[in-house]
């Protein structure tokens, strides 16, 4: 469908904005949901850079995760810490889109300040998967990909630390994409753990994850780690498709497993190699990302004091005792369990035995892309070893959660890009498959992800809204 | 990990924790760093620390006013205010 002009009013805004809300109603995708506040901002982002926004994004909704910055929005992280938080200002991506005329007409749901991989996290609602209601959609980005999913809107941002655009992408049967470290601004977004985390897009095709890749791309002044785009030069014709060997050793689910053989194969029939690249470090890639991701996450969240934003304990007699407080009825369990982990990791007597082995350990990670990336053009890995997995952790506890990430956060560590894409629908649910590249060569995994959906595209699950494609 | 260590670390975090809390978290912490154990199995000899992935030096930029005029934004979201100032308890 043309989802240009759909939100500047009339009836087809209207048909939209109901069948956003009755699909909403039952996917719980959304905390905040308002499209004519977006419209004011974008026509506000507009004049101010006087840029027409005629463009092929022009009055295009989009729905950006509750840890990213929209002015006059809330920016809660699905915290009760911040309940009634409104941001004062817009996240540079969501301005950049604004100003090519895009409506951010909603904020997504979320694990707790990103930590999670199911979207359960969120102190304020469930989200559900748009395949089965009875799963969960993925995480933390789990909103912003059931918002996609269920053709609310045609793209969503996200933000990816250890995997998340990339596992509720795949959860959802679309495309996520993980930018390399520094290619967009992180100003706006709330940090969790700054040296790993990127904002990235989800979308139901490669063409739109790359225009809005476009848009939002490039070096920020009030992102003093952002980049400037210096794209690799594109590789034609036969790639050279690396799979680490040390994969052989994960243990994969049946349907998971299948995929990945649907999709070597779908490869090699494109005229593409594909062959095993030794990779040492896959054991340890969790161990060193939990120590840094929580490391880094118990020294961002500090400010969360109560203080001068954000819900704040009553009844405190001092500071220490406010900061104290608010910040026990403020943080859900894993948040409180990564900032205890984090901080017990860089306390003194510790540091050395945790932090600092994790970050050497991170070296020997790049190390091996590097050598990796040598030999192949890229990288492809499954996304997740198992397929959606059922609300209320029977099926996943938060522990096996975490292990999980096995095959999405070396990306993070290595700061490398990396897109989820559709691969296969067994048993009624998508299971995606991840490309992995060197730095800046974003254009090479949409090239590869172009050549797969022409012969598989992006699935829709039962009751899509046929218009919406 | 004994209950004191877990208490110190709470404090230096800024969290006290119900007693259904320490055993829960209490749980889930020894069970995290027992699995960040295995790291001691690999060789890391030789191996500079990775702080960030691909960032390289600090970026300056020059200090002056971006035309944003935050204060007013900013300061409607504290959560206890006397006309233009933040009120917190007494430090004294």
């Amino acid at each position: 469908m043309d989802w240009r002009g759909l939100t500047a009013s009339g009836e087809q805004t209207a048909r939209w904005k109901s069948l956003a809300i009755e699909r909403d109603r039952a996917l719980g995708c959304f905390l905040q949901f308002d499209p004519d506040l977006g419209l004011a901002e974008t026509a506000a982002a507009a004049e101010a850079g006087a840029a027409p926004a005629e463009g092929e994004l022009s009055g295009v909704p989009f729905a950006v995760k509750d840890n990213i910055a929209v002015r006059s929005f809330r920016l809660t992280c699905a915290s009760r810490l911040l309940r009634d938080l409104v941001s004062p200002y817009s996240a540079t991506a969501v301005e950049r889109l604004q100003k090519a005329g895009a409506v951010a007409v909603g904020k997504t749901n979320l694990d707790e300040f990103g930590m999670g991989s199911s979207t359960e996290n969120s102190a304020f609602q469930e989200t559900r998967n748009p395949w089965d209601l009875s799963r969960v959609p993925g995480g933390s980005s789990g909103g912003s990909a059931a918002a996609v999913a269920a053709g609310i809107v045609p793209f969503a941002l996200g933000t990816d630390t250890g995997g998340s655009v990339r596992q509720p992408a795949s959860f959802c049967g679309l495309y996520g994409l993980k930018p390399t470290y520094g290619a967009v601004s992180r100003y706006g977004l709330v940090a969790y753990a700054s040296s790993l985390e990127t904002l990235g897009i989800v979308s139901k095709t490669v063409a739109t994850l790359e225009r809005v890749f476009e848009i939002v791309r490039g070096r920020d002044p009030r992102d003093h780690s952002s980049l400037a785009w210096a794209p690799v030069p594109e590789k034609k014709g036969r790639l050279r498709i690396g799979v680490p060997r040390e994969c052989a050793r994960i243990s994969l689910h049946a349907d998971v497993k299948k995929a990945f053989e649907k999709t070597a194969a779908a490869l090699k029939r494109l005229g593409h190699s594909v062959e095993e690249v030794p990779f040492p470090t896959l054991d340890h890639v969790v161990s060193s990302y939990y120590v840094i991701a929580t490391a880094e996450a118990s020294a961002n969240l500090a400010r969360f004091d109560g203080v001068r934003y954000g819900s704040r304990a009553a009844g405190a007699e001092n500071p220490e005792a406010l900061m104290t407080a608010t910040r026990n009825e403020g943080f859900g369990d894993e948040v409180k369990l990564r900032i205890l982990l984090g901080t017990y990791v860089l306390r003194s007597g510790f540091k050395d035995e945790y932090y600092l082995r994790a970050q050497r350990i991170r070296t020997a990670i790049r190390n091996d892309f590097e050598r990796a990336f040598g030999v192949v053009d890229l990288i492809l890995m499954p996304v997740y070893p198992v397929p959606p997995f059922a609300r209320g952790s029977a099926e996943a506890d938060p522990f096996t959660q975490k292990l999980a990430d096995i095959f999405t956060c070396s990306a993070n560590l290595a700061g490398l890009p990396a897109l989820s894409f559709p691969a296969a629908v067994e048993g009624g649910l998508p299971i995606g498959m991840q490309f992995l590249a060197p730095p800046f060569a974003e254009e090479r995994l949409f090239a590869a992800c172009r050549e797969l959906e022409a012969v598989f595209p992006s699935p829709d699950p039962p009751g899509f809204p046929a218009e919406c494609r | 990990m004994e209950t004191e260590e877990l208490f110190t670390t709470a404090r230096m975090a800024r969290l006290t924790l119900r007693p259904d809390e320490v055993q829960r978290l209490r749980a889930a912490v020894e069970q995290v760093l027992s699995y960040f154990s295995h790291m001691r199995e690999i060789d890391v000899e030789g191996l500079a620390p990775t702080t960030h992935a691909l960032l390289c030096e600090n970026r300056l930029r020059e200090d002056r006013e971006d035309g944003q005029d935050l204060a007013d934004r900013l300061l409607a979201n504290a959560p206890e205010r006397e006309e233009r100032f933040i009120v917190i308890p007494n430090v004294l």
